[in-house]
């Protein structure tokens, strides 16, 4: 299964950055793991500051897509790491913003299947959260608490494609 | 006294939260919209090499990150006192055009075209642009897609990267294009306008051939008498890359013209109690608060303004459709704010055209694309149309060429006090006595929409559509009825 991970955010917006960073190391500990001769194919990771149409574009070709992004909930501790998929997303108003200049990601991914545009499925949208509370502020550091929850995400994104 | 809370909002990027106070009567007293202020951006550059300006800056808005590097790298050039290659600034200004069709082509579709095309009144859950796509067929799903591709694909073969470009340098780009890009890059543009006549036409036959659309475009609810400022060329027309930034007043009369560099003498900011976010104003004419008139300083920058400040548009197609637009709606200035819709689509033409200009310049290929700086850094201005508004930069640097100071003045900022006005005349018109119509939260939308608005400015992307809330509060300020969408 071609499958394609995300890191989602603003590397300059402090927690808004984690998905870059949890890319980053996914990227190097994939990297140590992987034997010489391996068969199954290699996901590719990526950073992306994107939502809507131009996430979905960016989802052309692949089957599964695992996104790691900061989520404001308010009602979980910070750091905290939960896991659903985009067909599940648990609250639609949980999303500290949605890049909703243009359209929802799942209103994107409509519309890009009508367009006959491969794309993976709503329940293979796999989305890594992470609770983040210092959004508002330039800064390229995370807060310690969404710091420490890097290996987590980390592992958890490694439990999915494995 | 009443409170009614709408938050957030849909289809807004970022964070937008409105209240609206009733007075004892049950009407409209007062309206907030409040914008949670990214902060620390001015800390975070300085100490910074100023050349890096262009590829941070771009990172501050998830919508228009092209307009803030373009910005910035007219400031950048400004701080070395460099008059970059006529290569260089026609490159700049082809990715710019690009990017324009690509972002006017999303806003109409997807953000503020369905309002018109699937009607005010059309459930919120099909006020989108796949209910666009059901209702206008697969075709025109098919062809913004195309459009947006092709923009990308301009961005990155001049900037790159896709979205955030990143060639841009003091004295002017790293890079050119060769031939055969050039020839790519034609067939595109050629595209480009056929698409850009497309939607004009879609527009034509949906909107303005509708009265009740056309009565609504018309009417007093969306209607303010302000100043409208944009960037002009050397003979008035519309410009979003170079020129002289151009006010003009409520009866259409020139107020002033300035280079980009003397803005700090024409443009104030009014500071307001509840709200991090300040208030640009034309210091000249001075800040009456939020009001109408001639002696408000209140301006509008948006693609309606630009047309209101300019004489014309430079390209034929788009000058043919911006004569048919004052004629349709009857003089100029036009303060109707739903036609800044319709200017959109005749920007959307005019940089279809240009891009094809562009592409076909003998220069366009030359390697001449870059100067070395030889002047020792100081400060700079540098000023673009951003889509959605006039966007300032400025920098202070040491004779290093490092960042001792910061100023921006970001598209949406500008339009803060039209879009406070606007909101609460639409409110205003909605609630009667205590008496809140059902659309209310659809025609106050509408109202901010047409401005295009992204506060937030981040580029955050969980995924998901903004929810609406509305809770309207009694006079004790207890919930008495709460109203949502998109909140499951």
């Amino acid at each position: 299964m071609k499958t394609l991970i995300i890191g989602l955010g603003n590397p300059i917006l402090g927690d808004d950055g984690v998905g870059w960073v949890v890319a980053e190391e996914l990227r190097a500990a994939l990297a140590q793991s992987r034997l010489p001769g391996s068969s199954s194919e290699a996901p590719e990771i990526d950073c992306a500051s994107l939502g809507g149409l131009s996430l979905m574009e960016r989802l052309t070709g692949s089957e599964r897509a695992i996104l790691v992004d900061s989520i404001f909930t308010g009602n979980k501790p910070v750091g905290t790491v939960s896991q659903f998929t985009l067909e599940e997303l648990p609250d639609l108003s949980a999303g500290h913003s949605a890049s909703a200049h243009d359209t929802s990601l799942r209103n994107a991914l409509a519309i890009g299947r009508s367009m006959d545009i491969r794309l993976p499925a709503d329940q293979d949208v796999l989305i890594v959260a992470i609770e983040a509370e210092a959004v508002y502020d330039f800064s390229q550091e995370l807060s310690p608490a969404v710091a420490a929850a890097v290996p987590l995400a980390v592992q958890a994104v490694l439990n999915l494609i494995d | 006294m009443q409170r009614i809370t709408i938050d957030p909002i849909t289809r807004l990027e970022g964070h937008g939260k409105i209240e609206i106070f009733l007075n004892d009567a049950g009407n409209v007293a007062n309206t907030y919209f409040q914008i949670p202020e990214l902060r620390g951006f001015e800390r975070f550059c300085v100490g910074r090499p100023v050349e890096e300006m262009p590829l941070l800056t771009n990172r501050i808005c998830g919508v228009c990150p092209e307009a803030h590097h373009m910005a910035a790298a007219k400031a950048v050039d400004a701080v070395y006192h460099v008059d970059i290659p006529s290569t260089a600034k026609k490159l700049r200004e082809l990715l710019y055009m690009a990017f324009y069709c690509t972002d006017h082509t999303t806003h109409f579709y997807a953000l503020g075209g369905p309002d018109f095309i699937m009607g005010p009144d059309a459930p919120v859950a099909e006020r989108n642009i796949l209910g666009v796509i059901h209702k206008v067929g697969l075709e025109i799903g098919g062809k913004v897609i195309q459009m947006r591709k092709y923009g990308h694909t301009v961005v990155e073969m001049i900037g790159g990267r896709k979205v955030h470009p990143c060639t841009s340098i003091p004295g002017g780009l790293t890079k050119g294009i060769t031939e055969e890009q050039r020839l790519e890059i034609e067939k595109m543009g050629r595209w480009a306008i056929e698409f850009a006549q497309f939607s004009l036409q879609a527009f034509n036959d949906i909107v303005l051939g509708n009265p009740q659309y056309v009565d609504l475009i018309l009417g007093d609810i969306y209607a303010h008498q302000t100043y409208y400022m944009g960037l002009v060329d050397a003979n008035n027309k519309v410009n979003f890359y170079d020129g002289k930034v151009r006010v003009v007043g409520p009866d259409g009369k020139e107020f002033v013209k300035y280079e980009p560099k003397d803005y700090a003498a024409n443009i104030a900011e009014h500071v307001e109690p509840w709200t991090y976010l300040k208030f640009p104003y034309l210091k000249n004419v001075g800040w009456k608060g939020f009001v109408d008139g001639p002696d408000s300083g209140v301006y509008m920058a948006t693609p309606l303004s630009r047309l209101n400040t300019s004489d014309g548009m430079a390209t034929p197609l788009a000058q043919a459709e911006y004569e048919k637009f004052y004629a349709t709606l009857k003089g100029k200035p036009v303060h109707q704010r739903l036609a800044i819709h319709w200017a959109r689509l005749i920007e959307l033409l005019y940089a279809a055209e240009h891009w094809v200009e562009l592409a076909t310049d003998p220069e366009i290929t030359s390697p001449n694309f870059h100067v070395i700086p030889t002047e020792k850094p100081t400060e700079g201005v540098g000023i673009v149309e951003a889509p959605r508004g006039t966007l300032t930069h400025h920098y202070w640097t040491d004779e290093r060429g490092v960042v001792t100071k910061v100023n921006l003045i970001v598209g949406t900022t500008n339009n803060y006090a039209p879009i406070t006005m606007s909101i609460k005349k639409a409110a205003a018109s909605l609630i009667k006595e205590g008496n809140v119509n059902e659309g209310l939260l659809n025609m106050v939308e509408m109202a901010f929409r047409a401005y295009d608005p992204c506060f937030g400015c981040a580029t955050h992307a969980l995924p998901g559509q903004m929810p609406l809330q509305v809770t309207i509060h009694d006079a004790s300020g207890n919930p008495v009825k709460v109203l949502k969408q998109f909140v499951d």
